[in-house]
C-alpha cells in the first residue's frame, strides 16, 4: 500500500472488546438509522468469553448475557459482529450479477437495484452477516426513520429507506455518513467510545495506532478474507471475592 | 456379450385405448397448475412464504436442484458410455436416457427461479455475469447440457428411425457428452465445495461425490423409467440390459457410500470442533440423524441387499425397488449436505443470526438453525417433478420409444466390442 501518497482513504473500524458492556446500542442505532424491520439485525453484540474460539467450546446458553463456563469458573465478553467488509470478501465472489461489489476505500456494498435475491452470498460470507428482505418487511409503527433517502455510489443504489423484498443487505458501513466526513452510526452511538472509525493509510490515525501497535486482530483471520474490521482482544480481568 | 439379446423388436400396444394415459395427463397437469399457483402465492408473499429465513437461507428448492441436476448425469452418461465405451447392452436405453437428462436439467434451471427473491431480474446474469462466481459457470454448463442433450435427442432419434444415417453425428455427440456431463456435476458441486465459509462443505471431494452420486441416481432414475415404461407401455427390457443397470447401481452405490463415509472418518478422526458439531447433527442422536438413516440404510444398505444377496436379487421387483429406494438416498444426500451447512453455527456465540423476519413471542435469533419447508415450498416441487413426468410420458409418447427399437446389429457391424 502506497502509505501517505495514496488520496483513497482505506477505512476501517475497530473495536475495542475491553470497553464493550454489550448493551446493544450500536445494535439498536443501527436499526434506527437504517430503518431496519422487526427481526432485522445488520449488526449483533453476541455474547462470548475472552479468548474463545469461534466453535471450539458451546455456550452455556443460547440467550445473551449468560458467562460461560460453570460456576464459580465463569466468564463473560462481548463481541459486536456486523459485516466485516472483508478485501478479499467471499460475498463479492460469488456474487452472480456484481450486485455486491468492494469501493476502493474497502467498502463492500450491495446494489438494490441489481441484486437477483439468489442469497449465495448469505451462503459464502464465513460471518453470517447478511440479512435478506424475506416478506418486504414489517416496520415498527410511526414511519421511516433515520436517514430517510436513497444513496448512490458510482451509480448503484446503496441505500433506500425501504428496501425492496427479495434482496440481500447489510451493514454499509453508513457508506452516505462517511463520504461527507461523518462516522458510521454505531461509532457515534456507542456510549463507552468502543468503536474507532478512520483511515488506514494514514499513520497517524487512531485505527492505524490501534492496528499497528494495539494489537488488534481480525475475526476468522485464518480464511484470508482480509477483513477491514479489527478487535481489541478482551484482556482478562479477574474478580475477586470480597 | 451376446449381441441378440440386445436387439429387440417389440410392437407397442396402441396408446390410445389405454384408459389410465389421459386420467395420468389430468393428474400431472393439475399438480403443475397446483405447483403454478404456489408460485404465483410466493411472488405476491416473497421468499417470507417459505420455510427459509436468514440462518438457513436454501432448503427445499435448492435440494430439489441439486438432486434434478444429478439425475440429468445418468441417461446421458448411459446413452454416451454405449458410444464410448461399446457397451451395446446399453443402446436400447440411449434416447431414453437423453430424453431423461433433458428433461432433468431443464426441471433444476426452473427450480432455481421460484428460490430467486427478484426472479424477473434473472437476466442480469447476462447482462452483469460475475465470473468469479461458480454460479454463472453452472447456469453456463447448465444451458450449454441442456442444448446439448436436445440436439444429442434429436440425431439418435434420427439414426433410430433411419438405421445407418447420422451414425458418425451420434458417435461424435457421444464422446463430447460424457465430459459435459462430469462438468456440469463438478461445477454444481462448486457451488458448495469452494466456499470457506463453512467447513461442512469445503471439502475436495465434493465434485467427484457429485459425479458419482449422479451416476448412481441417474441410472436408478433411467431403470425406474424402463422398467415403468416395460409394465405400461410396451417398452422391452433384454436380461443384458438390466445386468448392466443393476452392476452400474451396484458399483456406483458403493463408491458413493464410501465417499461418504470417507468424508465422515476425516471428521470423526480430526476432531475439528466446527467439523464435529456439524457431523454430530447428522449422526445417529443428532437433530437431522433421520437423514442419515435414510442416506445410509433405507438408501443405502436395503438397496444393496436387493441387488447384491441372491436371494433378495431374484425377487421380481427387486431392481425396481433397489433403484427407488437409492432416489431416497440421494435425496437425502442433497438435504444432508445443503441443511447441515447451514444449521451449523458459522460463530458459536449466543444469540446467534437473526432470522430476518418477526413474530410476536418467538425468538428473533437463531443460534443453531432450524428449517421445515412450508405448502408453498412443496406445491412448487410437486409442481415441478409433474412437469418433469409430463415432459417424460409426451416425450416418450411422441418419439415412439416403445415401437420398435432398432437392431444393434444391423446398423453397425463393425461397432466396438468390449
Ligand atoms: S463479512 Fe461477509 S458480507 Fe461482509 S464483506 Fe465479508 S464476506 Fe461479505
Ligand atoms: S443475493 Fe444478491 S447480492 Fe447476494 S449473491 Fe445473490 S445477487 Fe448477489
Amino acid at each position: 500500500m502506497a502509505a501517505g501518497t495514496s488520496t483513497t482513504p482505506h477505512h476501517v473500524m475497530v473495536i475495542d472488546t475491553n470497553r464493550c458492556v454489550g448493551c446493544w446500542t450500536c445494535a439498536v442505532g443501527c436499526k434506527e438509522v437504517n430503518n431496519e424491520p422487526l427481526g432485522y439485525w445488520w449488526n449483533r453484540v453476541l455474547t462470548t468469553a475472552p479468548n474463545q474460539s469461534t466453535s471450539a467450546k458451546k455456550p452455556a446458553s443460547e440467550n445473551i448475557d449468560v458467562p460461560w463456563g460453570e460456576y464459580p469458573n465463569v466468564e463473560m465478553s462481548y463481541l459486536p459482529v456486523a459485516c466485516q467488509h472483508c478485501n478479499d470478501a467471499p460475498c463479492v465472489k460469488v456474487c452472480p450479477v456484481q450486485a455486491t461489489f468492494r469501493r476502493d476505500d474497502g467498502t463492500v456494498l450491495v446494489d438494490y437495484e441489481r441484486c437477483i435475491g439468489c442469497r449465495y452470498c448469505i451462503a459464502a460470507c464465513p460471518y453470517g452477516v447478511r440479512v435478506f428482505n424475506w416478506g418486504g418487511g414489517e416496520y415498527a409503527p410511526g414511519g421511516v426513520v433515520g436517514y430517510g433517502k436513497d444513496y448512490r455510489t458510482d451509480g448503484h443504489l446503496v441505500f433506500e429507506p425501504e428496501r425492496p423484498k427479495g434482496v440481500v443487505e447489510k451493514c454499509t458501513f453508513c457508506v452516505e455518513r462517511i463520504d461527507v466526513g461523518e462516522q458510521p452510526f454505531c461509532v457515534e452511538v456507542c456510549p463507552l467510545g468502543a468503536r474507532v472509525f478512520g483511515d488506514l493509510n494514514d499513520p497517524a490515525s487512531e485505527v492505524s495506532q490501534l492496528v499497528n501497535e494495539g494489537g488488534a486482530v481480525q475475526l476468522l483471520a485464518e480464511l484470508g478474507t482480509e477483513p477491514n474490521v479489527y478487535y481489541v482482544p478482551t484482556r482478562r480481568r479477574v474478580m475477586t471475592e470480597t | 456379450m451376446a449381441s441378440q439379446s440386445v436387439a429387440v423388436t417389440v410392437p407397442a400396444p396402441g396408446w390410445g385405448r389405454r384408459l389410465g394415459v389421459p386420467a395420468w395427463y389430468a393428474a400431472l397437469g393439475a399438480a403443475c397448475a397446483f405447483g403454478l399457483a404456489a408460485w404465483i402465492y410466493e411472488l405476491e408473499k416473497g421468499l417470507a412464504s417459505t420455510g427459509m429465513r436468514d440462518v438457513v437461507s436454501w432448503g427445499l428448492y435448492i435440494f430439489t436442484f441439486a438432486f434434478f441436476i444429478g439425475l440429468s448425469a445418468g441417461g446421458l452418461i448411459m446413452a454416451s458410455s454405449s458410444e464410448v465405451f461399446g457397451i451395446k447392452a446399453l443402446r436400447p436405453l440411449a434416447r431414453m436416457g437423453v430424453l431423461s437428462a433433458a428433461g432433468c436439467v431443464a426441471v433444476a434451471a426452473l427450480m432455481i427461479i421460484p428460490d430467486l427473491g427478484q426472479p424477473f431480474r434473472v437476466t442480469n446474469i447476462l447482462v452483469h455475469p460475475n465470473w468469479t462466481s461458480p454460479l454463472v459457470w453452472d447456469i453456463l454448463i447448465i444451458s450449454i447440457y441442456f442444448v446439448f442433450s436436445v440436439v444429442d435427442l434429436a440425431v439418435l432419434h434420427r439414426r433410430a428411425r433411419q438405421p445407418g444415417r447420422s451414425r458418425q453425428v451420434a458417435r461424435v455427440l457421444a464422446y463430447i457428452g460424457l465430459p459435459t456431463a462430469v462438468l456440469l456435476h463438478s461445477v454444481t458441486a462448486w457451488i458448495f465445495g469452494l466456499q470457506i465459509a463453512r467447513t461442512w462443505w469445503n471439502t475436495a471431494l465434493m465434485a467427484p461425490l457429485f459425479v458419482v452420486s449422479a451416476i448412481l441416481s441417474g441410472t436408478a432414475l433411467v431403470t425406474l423409467v424402463a422398467l415403468a415404461a416395460e409394465r405400461w407401455a410396451g417398452f422391452h427390457l433384454a436380461p443384458a440390459t438390466r445386468r448392466w443397470l443393476r452392476g452400474l447401481v451396484t458399483v456406483t452405490l458403493l463408491i458413493d457410500l464410501f465417499f461418504v463415509g470417507s468424508d465422515y472418518i476425516t471428521m470423526l478422526w480430526g476432531n475439528v470442533p466446527a467439523d464435529r458439531s456439524a457431523l454430530n447433527l447428522v449422526l445417529p442422536g443428532g437433530a437431522w440423524s433421520w437423514v442419515f438413516w435414510l442416506e445410509w440404510v433405507v438408501g443405502g444398505l436395503v438397496p444393496l441387499a436387493f441387488l447384491v444377496v441372491p436371494r433378495l436379487r431374484q425377487l421380481p421387483g427387486s431392481l425396481g425397488t433397489a433403484s427407488f429406494l437409492v432416489l431416497v438416498g440421494v435425496y437425502a444426500f442433497r438435504v444432508e449436505l445443503v441443511v447441515i451447512g447451514f444449521v451449523n453455527p458459522l460463530l458459536q456465540y449466543p444469540p446467534g443470526n437473526a432470522l430476518g423476519t418477526y413474530s410476536p413471542a418467538t425468538p428473533s435469533f437463531q443460534l443453531v438453525g432450524r428449517y421445515s419447508p412450508t405448502w408453498v415450498e412443496y406445491g412448487i416441487v410437486i409442481g415441478l417433478m409433474a412437469l418433469f413426468a409430463l415432459v417424460m410420458t409426451a416425450g416418450y409418447q411422441w418419439l415412439a420409444l416403445g415401437r420398435a427399437e432398432t437392431p444393434v446389429e444391423a446398423e453397425e457391424p463393425s461397432g466396438a466390442d468390449s
